[in-house]
């Protein structure tokens, strides 16, 4: 028995001394060999990505693409600050617009203006200002999410209710639905959705982050911000809105049953209901957001994101052609376009007019002209800091814990800018005092 | 093999039940209150363990829908699904946490062995001091300690590979003190003389004799760390980057938090947690003959 | 390995089966150290370094170099600023007092039903013992991640059973995931996790109490609940303990329940135990140099309430120490 014993935990041992030995090389970077093909290593996740990078590849021998989904926006910026500081960061990442400010400050994405060139004028001027600070470039932006109201056509004619065209008429019509069917909410107000609030508040006029010269204004408890938490403080405060996190089972069942009528929110959101509902397609439909002026049609965006090149990448140049080939060739945008995704190009929406329109809203058969009316009344020059993360994480706390306690929404908001002001001091950035 | 028996607590097994012969049937009569105290307690304890299993067996759609306890119809696409999501990323995971576990329990085993015995059968300068510090070690909780060990690893570069998660569990010194305490109570220092007078070389009489007498405590700690090491979160969550190479414990959460958005996640995350508790479940069934847990308090009493 | 040599060495001099005593001493002195270099070296490079490289890096910070507005954040010498912080911090003190609560609700229950169970378990009269032992150690093999689903869809209106019955009995669903609910929420995903194993070291202890020393009791008459009382309990006292502080460190620790749970609820927010609030400082706010400070106080704060408590009860802990 000793021996059997003896020669099981060397088989053990063996057998595992192999596999480390093979599967610490599963953990290097893209392996290249001098002359030979480069395989850049890529972070990036959502549902169009695969497909993109498939399509690359097949068409790039000698410019391989190995893609790893590290996790959503938030998680894979988290990871890549500590993987670069690491040393194995990947070659290529998908940054989402508000956290790239975070990643230059953090010495993870790398300057290419150098290798852009022309590529500025396959993008409108405030797209591409979404990814370029002060002349130099540090990405490629890939999707835009102009925000637009997602409604469900249906029951909302069902229970008799006009689509509202002004927060006003919205807030009114929030109360009018739940006196149609106790059951049902026209939104919800989620504490979580940081991105979301942002960019209600830019639409009403507030300036989050703006930069002069060589100093930065935090404006998160501007007056225009606190009109828009104090809207929807009054919203909760009536039980005319949900105050829920969204996309939780609890949300999704309520969607299904046709409680949650409208999701204000951005153009890639038909694919987000279409997995959480199918049972509904053909009941949605796209409209533009409220707006806070009788005829104004301005809308911020929420969420987007652009390819960047990392610093510790050794292949930046062909990492950059790689980033420019997934976000201004005509192949790729299609597959977006399949995905979900609203193309951040000019090409690509262009592409958009001659699609089908998205599964969750088979019968809105101009969901793309309406897509790009929202998208060509874009608010220019939005700026966001190089402390997103942090505003995101106080935010998210505060607003939870307003609703919670019971407390403002307002007060969540100057704790947020009391918190983002802090950090960016004790960093050493110069604040100006409000 | 028979030559000593340990001094150490008698194996249960073999405790005389004579009491209620010899006081008569009133012993085994009203057993019923504590019985079903503890059929309460089991009820307790299996009934997530039942949700998981029906909830499995539940289709997408079925999850939300129907009550709790009715099973469902989607068992079959729900494994389907599960091993096809990401490459068979979930088979992945539950290679990934059987090497992490069962690989770094072995080692650990032998480590903590080596140690414990040594701490136990020798005297030599210096061993109140590293027992101090094996005791120390033990108060020190082992989560608090994965976030330091993630800021030295990134410092040398080897974040993010298998290493990072292997090495930092091979140590364990709550292992080290039940092993001196197995070796207090099962190596008598007699028969370690005898083979020293024989002319065994320290070496030879550890792996001939010693090894062999400390074989129950040896599982005991193995199976301590086996579990530990499978059910351990937030060292690999920390350490690493890359979804392949997570055991099942990070895998299932990344699987649950995603499912926010993809609401079809779901049910993955479920039938993959309900597999999960398979091979433990089997596993420490298996190793209960061998096991001797009365070695953790064992160490206590004078 | 030394001792391997030192034995062909000798045995090439010597007739076959003597040995010079010098060399068996030399041999025998370094034996334990031999035996002991695997686990000092894993030791003092996976605790000790650790725990060094730690109070360097919480006396440094990131601070921005290069100027300007989109300047570069760089890694310097800062003193004391992030342990200051760390106590002025009040969400780090909030999260503790919340441990507090969430440990007077999870540990007296976790040792009582453990120590109950044991006790029944050790009953004669007792039926199905092995059957009741095995399904209350079964939690024990289920990860916190897991147990926390598990426990989260028991919760959640949606899918809840209870909430089911009591919403059939009209009494609306139960809030299992809001305001002082939360606590015992997360308390029994806790207590259903450990009672288990620490049913099995009571138990174990229990079953190593030579059965004569009953035996004179339950002849005189003594019922088996003045028994438990009288001889048991303090038997066994010593794996209390253990288990006791066991269940304390634990509480310390506790960060996988909450963090599986902030998805299905608001109520749980960031920083809602120490260990949250340091993982959010290194991964979210990139804040390495924090999190390190805030590790070390967590770090020490445990030792020290680890420490506290043996001493409480020292008499009747580690009889046997060498």
């Amino acid at each position: 028995m000793r021996n059997k014993a003896t020669l099981f935990g060397a088989a053990v041992i063996a057998a595992g001394a192999l596999l480390l030995t093979g599967c610490s090389s599963a953990s290097d970077e893209g392996a290249d060999s001098a002359d030979g093909p480069i395989t850049l290593e890529y972070w990036a996740w959502g549902t169009s990505q695969q497909p993109l990078v498939d399509a690359w590849n097949a068409s790039h021998p000698d410019l391989q693409v190995t893609r790893t989904d590290a996790g959503g926006g938030t998680d894979s910026s988290a990871k890549l600050l500590t993987a670069t500081r690491a040393g194995n960061a990947p070659d290529v990442a998908l940054i989402e617009f508000n956290t790239l400010p975070a990643m230059i400050v953090g010495d993870v994405v790398a300057e290419i203006t150098d290798y852009t060139g022309d590529a500025r004028d396959a993008f409108t001027e405030s797209v591409w200002g979404l990814t370029s600070f002060n002349d130099a470039t540090y990405g490629v932006p890939q999707d835009v999410g102009p925000m637009a109201l997602l409604y469900n056509q249906a029951r909302l004619t069902e229970l008799g209710i006009e689509l509202p065209t002004t927060w006003a008429e919205f807030a009114d019509a929030a109360v009018a639905v739940r006196s149609a069917d106790p059951e049902a909410y026209l939104a919800t107000f989620a504490p979580g959705e940081f991105g979301g609030f942002a960019g209600l508040a830019q639409q009403a006029g507030a300036e989050w982050w703006s930069v002069d010269g060589d100093t930065w204004s935090v404006g998160i408890d501007s007056e225009a911000s606190l009109e828009v938490a104090d809207y929807w403080q009054d919203l909760i405060d009536r039980d005319a809105v949900l105050a829920e996190p969204l996309l939780t089972p609890e949300w999704n069942s309520k969607l299904n049953e046709g409680n949650i009528l409208t999701w204000p929110s951005a153009l890639w959101a038909p694919g987000v209901i279409y997995g959480v509902a199918e049972a509904q397609a053909g009941d949605w439909a796209i409209a533009p957001l409220p707006q806070w002026e009788e005829g104004n049609s301005d809308v911020a965006f929420q969420g987007g994101s652009a390819i960047a090149v990392t610093t510790s990448s050794e292949h930046q140049e062909a990492a950059a052609e790689f980033a420019l080939w997934m976000n201004t060739s005509e192949e790729a945008a299609r597959i977006q376009i399949e995905a979900g995704q609203y193309p951040a190009s000019i090409v690509g929406q262009e592409l958009t007019l001659e699609s089908d329109p998205p599964l969750l809203m088979p019968q809105q058969t101009d969901y793309w002209e309406v897509a790009s009316k929202i998208a060509a009344n874009t608010i220019p020059d939005i700026s966001w800091g190089p402390n997103v993360n942090v505003a995101s994480s106080a935010f998210q706390d505060a607003a939870a814990a307003a609703i919670t306690n019971g407390t403002p929404l307002r007060d969540a908001l100057v704790e947020t800018q009391k918190v983002v002001v802090e950090d960016m001091k004790t960093t050493g950035f110069d604040v100006a005092e409000n | 093999m028979t030559t000593t028996t340990p001094p150490r607590p008698t194996p249960a097994a073999r405790r005389p039940r004579l009491q209620h012969q010899i006081a008569g049937t009133s012993r085994t009569r009203g057993g019923t209150i504590p019985t079903l105290i503890l059929l309460l307690g089991a009820a307790y304890t299996l009934l997530p363990v039942a949700w998981v299993l029906v909830a499995s067996s539940k289709s997408r759609s079925e999850l939300f829908s129907t009550f709790t306890f009715a099973p469902g119809t989607g068992l079959w696409e729900n494994l389907q699904n599960l091993f096809a999501y990401g490459d068979g990323q979930y088979g992945q995971w539950a290679l990934n946490s059987l090497f992490y576990a069962g690989f770094g329990s072995v080692l650990s085993t032998l480590v903590s062995t080596m140690a414990g015995f040594a701490l136990a059968k020798y005297e030599f300068p210096g061993r109140q001091v590293i027992f101090y510090a094996i005791l120390g070690g033990v108060l020190l909780p082992g989560i608090t300690l994965a976030i330091p060990q993630y800021l030295l690893m990134s410092q040398i570069g080897m974040a993010g590979s298998y290493w990072s998660v292997l090495l930092p569990t091979l140590i364990s010194p709550f292992s080290i003190y039940l092993a001196r305490v197995y070796a207090m109570s099962s190596v008598p220092t007699e028969m370690m003389e005898a083979a020293r007078i024989d002319g065994a070389s320290e070496g030879r009489m550890f792996v001939s004799l010693v090894l062999p007498m400390m074989v129950p405590g040896m599982v005991t700690v193995f199976m301590l760390q086996f579990v530990g090491t499978w059910n351990n979160f937030l060292l690999p969550y920390v350490m690493l980057a890359n979804e392949r190479m997570y055991p099942l414990t990070v895998g299932l959460y990344t699987l649950l938090s995603k499912g926010s958005g993809e609401p079809a996640l779901y049910s993955l995350a479920i039938t993959g947690a309900a597999l999960s508790i398979v091979p433990l479940v089997l596993l420490m069934l298996f190793l209960q003959r061998f096991w001797r847990l009365d070695l953790i308090s064992g160490g206590l009493k004078g | 390995m030394s001792t391997e040599k030192l034995q062909t060495d000798a045995a090439s001099m010597l007739v076959e089966g003597a040995d010079p005593p010098q060399n068996r001493r030399r041999r025998r002195r370094l034996a334990p150290y031999v035996f002991l270099t695997p686990a000092m070296l894993l030791f003092v490079a996976f605790l000790a370094v650790p725990i060094v490289y730690s109070v360097y890096l919480s006396l440094r910070g990131y601070r921005l170099t290069g100027g300007g507005a989109f300047g570069r954040r760089r890694q310097v010498f800062v003193g004391a600023d992030n342990y200051v912080s760390t106590f002025t911090e009040p969400e780090f003190v909030a999260g503790f007092t919340r441990l507090a609560i969430y440990g007077v609700i999870a540990i007296p229950l976790t040792l009582g039903l453990a120590l109950l169970f044991a006790l029944l378990l050790d009953l004669p009269r007792a039926k199905a013992t092995r059957f009741s032992r095995t399904a209350i150690f079964i939690p024990y093999a289920v990860p916190g991640v897991v147990a926390t689903l598990l426990w989260g869809f028991l919760y959640l209106p949606s899918t809840s059973p209870f909430s089911f019955i009591s919403e059939e009995l009209g009494w609306g669903t139960i809030p299992f995931l809001e305001g002082s609910m939360l606590f015992a929420a997360i308390a029994n995903i806790a207590i259903w996790s450990g009672v288990g194993f620490n049913m099995i070291i009571i138990y174990t202890s229990l079953r190593g109490i030579p059965s004569d020393l009953y035996e004179a009791a339950r002849l005189d008459g003594a019922s088996e609940w003045q028994i438990a009382r009288q001889i048991k309990i303090p038997l066994v006292a010593p794996a209390l303990v253990l288990t006791g502080i066991f269940s304390l460190i634990g509480t310390l620790q506790l960060y996988g329940e909450p963090t599986t749970l902030r998805p299905m609820t608001p109520e749980v927010s960031q920083t809602w135990v120490p260990l949250m609030k340091i993982y959010r400082d290194a991964f979210v706010r990139d804040d390495l140099p924090l999190a390190a400070a805030s590790s070390v106080v967590l770090a020490l704060g445990t030792l020290l309430v680890s420490l506290l408590v043996l001493r409480l009860v020292q008499k009747r802990a580690f009889g046997d120490d060498s």
